[in-house]
């Protein structure tokens, strides 16, 4: 039975692992480690209402919470290297022994080398968020690249405090792939109808700088100039591996989150669990499958059963919509829409018709019934 | 006995509340969640309330501290 159970990372999945630990009462000691000098706080709030500063409070619980659950919160500790045989951490303030291990890392914002300097954002932290959210004054022109969920937030954030918005993206139409050309079109004439610049097909080649070193433009694949005057990096995140296997790729785990290590577990961001639906290895960087992947990853430590890995679930609220998507984004023959650009069901169906996903838009009253669709043995709510 | 106090601004509908606390939350036909009966005894609604993805379940225990 482990006595000492050390996470690292105090984002949502190490917080909610340790949260878990305490409410399944687990007695040992918990440290959860974190980089970032914040106490553990929420990020889906970071392009949305925190950048347009309508909400500043995101901790995911009250700062004494922590102590009163006799969780040690260790934050601004980088841990360098972990010793599996030695069962040691190495931190930037001293060795930590453990009896289980949970790597809950996370993931960075992907910023191409050629993309460094002043004026060139991205979007992954608290401050990230203030950094950005300073720049972001009425009449300034910003360049968002990539049209992701990040990227598409931002902008409609951006466009609501009177940013001037291009985005900027390889792809013919914004969700193309994952939601699908129809749902892709209407979102893009969405985002114009709002007064969003949409530069599709076309890749970044350089960010344009004046002399005083603040950009003045990017230069884009196709040989155009984009004047603007800063830049947001919405290129996506890569899993914070590098711990245990040295670089930045997802560490693979079983359903319960542990890793072929013995008391080695991850979870959340980082972490890839097997899914014995698609006979492989999945890394969903949605907040849903952290939180359930952490509090597996909390029985697992325990000795019990992880429970059954729900549906996966993510939601993006933009330019007046709020997009609810579950079930999983590939592996759809042919799409069925209900509805139009305000109010939309687009069901995702396989070759053989069965439902493997759904879309939302302004349709909450809809999302329990299509859960239950997509995984029949949930209880009826 | 514990307290429940829903956000019903920031629900989406999205209903793990009512599978993992069934009769404590329920959603209404607009798809948002209610709850039927402000205090309970039954446990599950902290769970239910950590489930939540929108962070709009907040559950105090007797002494009014937000046990979840």
């Amino acid at each position: 039975m482990s006595r000492n159970v050390v996470i690292v990372g105090a984002g949502l999945a190490g917080s909610r692992c340790a949260q878990t630990l305490r409410a399944e009462g687990f007695d040992g000691s918990i440290a959860l480690v974190g980089e970032e000098p914040h106490p553990p706080y929420e990020r889906p709030a970071l392009s949305k209402e925190f950048l347009a500063g309508t909400r500043e409070e995101l901790l995911l619980q009250g700062s004494n919470a922590w102590a009163e659950l006799e969780i040690d919160l260790e934050l601004g500790v980088r841990v360098e290297r972990i010793d599996t045989t030695r069962r040691l951490a190495s931190t930037s303030r001293g060795d930590m022994v453990w009896d289980a291990l949970v790597l809950a890392t996370g993931a960075r914002a992907r910023r191409p080398a050629a993309f460094g300097g002043s004026g060139v954002h991205v979007l992954r932290t608290l401050d990230d968020a203030r950094r950005l959210r300073a720049e972001l004054v009425p009449g300034r022109r910003l360049a968002v690249v990539g049209s992701g969920f990040v990227g598409t937030e931002v902008a409609s954030t951006a466009v609501e405090l009177g940013v001037d918005v291009t985005i900027i993206d390889l792809a013919s139409l914004p969700f193309e792939l994952t939601l699908g050309p129809e749902v892709g079109r209407l979102l893009a004439d969405r985002y114009r109808a709002h007064g969003v610049a949409l530069r599709l097909g076309a890749g970044v080649e350089s960010v344009l700088r004046r002399s005083d070193g603040a950009p003045r433009g990017i230069r884009l694949s196709d040989g155009m100039e984009l004047g603007c005057d800063l830049v947001l990096l919405a290129v996506g995140a890569e899993p914070a591996g590098e711990l245990l296997l040295g670089a930045s790729v997802p560490i693979e785990t079983d359903e319960g989150g542990r890793t072929g290590l013995p008391s080695v577990f991850a979870c959340g961001d980082v972490a890839a669990p097997w899914s014995a639906e698609l006979s492989r290895h999945v890394r969903l960087e949605h907040w849903t499958s952290a939180a359930e992947q952490a509090a597996g990853v909390a029985r697992a430590i325990l000795g019990r059963e992880p429970g059954a890995r729900p549906t996966p679930y993510f939601w993006s609220d933009q330019f007046g919509l709020r997009l609810q998507h579950v079930g999983s984004a590939e592996g759809w023959e042919r799409i069925v829409l209900d509805g139009g650009e305000t109010s939309l069901v687009a069901r995702y169906l396989a070759q053989d018709g069965r439902l493997v996903a759904a879309l939302l838009v302004n349709r909450p009253q809809q999302v329990g019934a299509l859960r239950r669709e997509l995984a029949p043995e949930l209880l009826a709510a | 006995m514990y307290r429940i106090e829903i956000d019903r601004s920031l629900c989406s509908g999205f209903g793990s509340c009512a599978e993992l606390a069934p009769g404590r939350f329920v959603l209404g036909p607009d798809g948002i969640a209610a709850v039927p009966e402000a205090e309970t005894d039954d446990e599950d609604v902290l769970e239910a309330a950590a489930s939540c993805p929108m962070g709009a379940i907040a559950v105090y225990d007797e002494r009014g501290r937000q046990a979840a």
